[in-house]
């Protein structure tokens, strides 16, 4: 895809669920590129949200689009655990981003050559978020959807992340589901699922404090 | 084709594709020695030969049809083939992928035991020479057409149904075409039942791509106009076999 803007909507009225609505938009919804974090209580949809978006589930009503590379990175990813990161790497990554991605490891202190199987889930979390990350084509638009990337995951790896994110913001676009951990954690863009609507909320100044009431 | 070098990877690290080329590559030279083929030296070769054809089966059923359904089953239950499809790898693709990383370990086995044989337990007249190379390559042949689709079957039986079915199901199928064939022909000459005769003729013919007997028996290779006919046969099993596969595949295990 050629395009250099990637983009999210969802549109007014679009449901999701499995069989009965779970949740849905009650008013359009256009993401650009940055990051932006969707937020809920747990089973209220976040995954089934990011499924719906990434195609692997369809909506009950309504459309929701991705304009852009897409990837979708499950909570629940795993590989084979005989592999190392390292084999994952070279099997998955452009040749080009291989060493990149090696040096991101080796500063969150991944351990490449120790076998998936045996890795904590922080640093399974970290194998993927590189891989994903390192996927991306930095010539062309990307959107990257993120199953709860932050669980399990050490405060230095998640700065570092973060960081790379904001340098790689202009043309991709991430949506990161979470349950931030603290409350000066800035959210400039947020989206919400607040008991069965979901909505979007912008404010450069917003942090966790401020929304995670309206979640409750 | 990420996703088949990741588990061309995947299967070179679990090693036991070692033993594979063993079973295939060594087998064969023991086996006669400790069978009763070592108290004739003129049964030696032949022995030989039906060892490594033996061995290449039972390796491709035993591991190979293993090796594709626990890939198969992997790619729908880590999360691997949502993550695959959302970027814009079809299933089809997928599914071929993984197949043609299986099929990089599993179709060599039946190349190797033709090596052997061709090397090993050649005969030594010149015509019977040419005729057991010509019938070694031609089983070769057979047995990449026979072992491709059922490799596929397994990696879509197991994505949906796990990897116990996966294996099971072809190992079944392979080794009832090989054997159990011939022993519903043996009830079928005792007495005639229209429903185990119409069952013997939808069946998989497996022990036509079978060398050993014509081997054992220095039959000659098969007729060089009879041969595009056989080829044709698994080759239609391979699109049935093919066309299923992709039916029942699926990249996501049911939630």
């Amino acid at each position: 895809m050629s395009t250099t803007t990637p983009q999210v909507k969802l549109s007014q009225g679009l449901a999701i669920g499995y069989t009965e609505p779970l949740a849905h938009a009650v008013e359009p919804i256009e993401l650009g590129h940055g990051t932006h974090f969707l937020l809920a209580r747990n089973g209220r949809g976040k995954t089934t949200l990011l499924r719906t978006i990434a195609r692997t589930l369809k909506a009950l009503e309504g459309k929701a689009s991705a304009r852009g590379n897409l990837q979708y990175v499950p909570e629940n990813l795993t590989f084979e655990p005989g592999l190392p990161p390292l084999a994952i790497f070279k099997a998955m990554l452009p040749k080009s981003r291989v060493t990149a991605a090696l040096e991101l490891a080796e500063r969150i202190e991944l351990d490449v050559n120790k076998p998936y199987g045996k890795l904590s889930t922080g640093n399974r979390r970290k194998t993927n978020l590189i891989l994903a990350e390192f996927s991306i084509d930095p010539g062309s638009a990307s959107v990257l959807l993120l199953d709860e990337p932050f669980s399990g995951l050490d405060a230095y790896a998640r700065e570092q992340f973060e960081q790379l994110w904001r340098d790689s913001s202009e043309q991709t676009l991430r949506l990161v589901s979470c349950h931030p951990d603290y409350d000066s954690m800035g959210l400039p863009s947020a989206v919400l699922i607040l008991g069965n609507t979901i909505e979007h909320v912008r404010d450069a100044d917003q942090t966790w404090s401020e929304i995670k009431g309206r979640l409750n | 084709m990420r996703l088949f070098k990741l588990t061309l990877t995947t299967i070179f690290r679990q090693k036991s594709w070692t033993v594979g080329a063993l079973l295939v590559l060594v087998m064969p030279f023991i086996l006669p020695q400790i069978s009763v083929a070592s108290e004739n030296a003129g049964a030696t070769k032949p022995a030989l030969a039906q060892a490594a054809w033996s061995m290449a089966w039972l390796t491709a059923i035993f591991w190979g049809f293993f090796v594709a359904a626990r890939s198969g089953e992997h790619l729908s239950r880590s999360g691997l083939g949502e993550y695959f499809q959302t970027t814009g790898m079809s299933a089809t693709r997928q599914l071929a992928e993984i197949w043609a990383a299986v099929l990089v370990y599993v179709a060599p086995l039946g190349i190797a035991a033709a090596l052997v044989t061709i090397f090993a337990a050649s005969p030594a007249r010149p015509d019977e020479r040419s005729m057991w190379l010509a019938n070694n390559l031609q089983y070769a042949v057979l047995f990449v057409i026979v072992i491709s689709p059922l490799v596929a079957l397994a990696i879509a039986v197991a994505s949906r149904f796990g990897g116990i079915t996966g294996f099971l199901t072809t190992a079944g199928i392979c080794v009832y075409g090989l054997y159990g064939v011939g022993y519903m022909k043996m009830l079928l000459n005792i007495e005639q039942n229209s429903l185990l005769s119409w069952l013997w003729n939808i069946s998989p013919h497996y022990h036509f791509a079978d060398p050993t007997e014509r081997l054992r028996y220095k039959l000659g290779a098969i007729e060089w106009a009879e041969f595009p006919t056989l080829v044709a046969y698994f080759v239609g099993i391979l699109l049935l076999y093919s066309a299923l596969s992709r039916a029942i595949f699926r990249v996501k295990a049911a939630a």
